[in-house]
């Protein structure tokens, strides 16, 4: 059985999916790719704008009336993402 | 004056030099792990980052305690702090050894120990209460360990080589499961720190024991040290 994931073992997925993806991506790409619902998925990018995470932009689309949403990662997004990493190998290494 | 063990005259002070650099490597490895306590607020953290801050202390009170003994202008000074309160001719200069001594080894045995329950792998570990009083005891007989070795020796290093070496095989086992080569040097720092410590047990039969035992002790921690690097530095 798969473990069930800490809220910042989430919020990593949620960031490493957009970076994977060039620093922007769809929120119904990132819905997939972080494994979240719906309901989840907004709670959690709210959060996250909050916290200047993460940015919430529109793209204008040629031949569509609405506009693209896109998330985007910040600077302090991709810091997160690599103080997490340094933060999970030490768990490795000393066995946390 | 009071002595513990006798070890060889030509290595005094180098001994303190190799403590001071383990002393560091565990303040750098409680910090971390402080920090990243502060990060996720997982209690295994914070119990890491004492259990580190315990050897620290440790070897601080090594270092201090050794140092009055080894050498005499030091010895000389604390006779001047502590003499109104030792009495004339420093009659009670081994009770202040012994607790000199005695907080040594009780917070070496306690960080081992806590070392050794962190590394357990449970989320739920060090919350339940049965597990908190299973530590209360193992607390009270390490205390009671730390008094006994202040008059024989042997039964520090002998407990700490038994604690030193489940902790070993909890990291044999992170290692099994992680397949990291941080996790495999983590477990080599503890290997030749429970070498150290093994030899060590020796001192009763050749004083030169415990050379090999200390730098055996400094491997371990510039292990740890170079450990410690390469994860914060990724």
């Amino acid at each position: 059985m798969a473990v069930r994931r800490s809220r910042l073992e989430l919020v990593f997925d949620i960031l490493l999916a957009i970076q994977n993806k060039g620093g922007r991506i769809k929120p119904t790409h990132l819905m997939y790719k972080s494994n979240l619902s719906h309901k989840l998925l907004n709670g959690y990018l709210e959060e996250l704008l909050q916290k200047e995470l993460i940015l919430l932009e529109e793209e204008p689309v040629k031949k569509k009336r609405r506009p693209l949403k896109v998330v985007r990662i910040t600077d302090k997004g991709l810091s997160f993402l690599a103080e997490f990493r340094r933060m999970r190998e030490f768990t490795d290494a000393f066995g946390l | 004056m009071f002595r513990l063990f006798f070890t060889p005259g030509w290595f005094n002070g180098y001994d303190l030099l190799f403590n001071s650099v383990g002393l560091v490597v565990a303040l750098l490895i409680a910090a971390y792990s402080w920090r990243v306590y502060k990060f996720n607020r997982e209690n295994r953290f914070m119990y890491f980052s004492l259990a580190f801050l315990l050897v620290s202390i440790s070897l601080a009170f090594k270092i201090f305690t050794s140092g009055v003994l080894y050498y005499f202008p030091v010895r000389e000074t604390v006779y001047q702090v502590i003499g109104p309160a030792a009495g004339p001719g420093l009659r009670y200069s081994a009770l202040f050894y012994r607790a000199g001594f005695f907080f040594q080894m009780a917070s070496m045995l306690g960080a081992w120990l806590v070392i050794f329950f962190v590394s357990q792998k449970s989320r739920a570990r060090l919350t339940k209460f049965y597990e908190l009083s299973q530590i209360g005891l193992f607390v009270y007989l390490l205390l009671l360990i730390s008094v006994i070795s202040n008059f024989k020796y042997v039964v520090f290093y002998l407990t700490s080589s038994v604690l030193l070496s489940l902790i070993v095989l909890n990291y044999y086992k992170n290692y099994i499961t992680t397949k990291k080569n941080s996790a495999l040097k983590v477990m080599a720092a503890f290997l030749f720190i429970l070498a150290g410590n093994l030899i060590s047990v020796f001192l009763f039969l050749q004083n030169g024991s415990y050379v090999v035992g200390e730098i055996l002790t400094l491997v371990g921690f510039l292990i740890l040290l170079q450990t410690y690097r390469q994860v914060v530095r990724r």
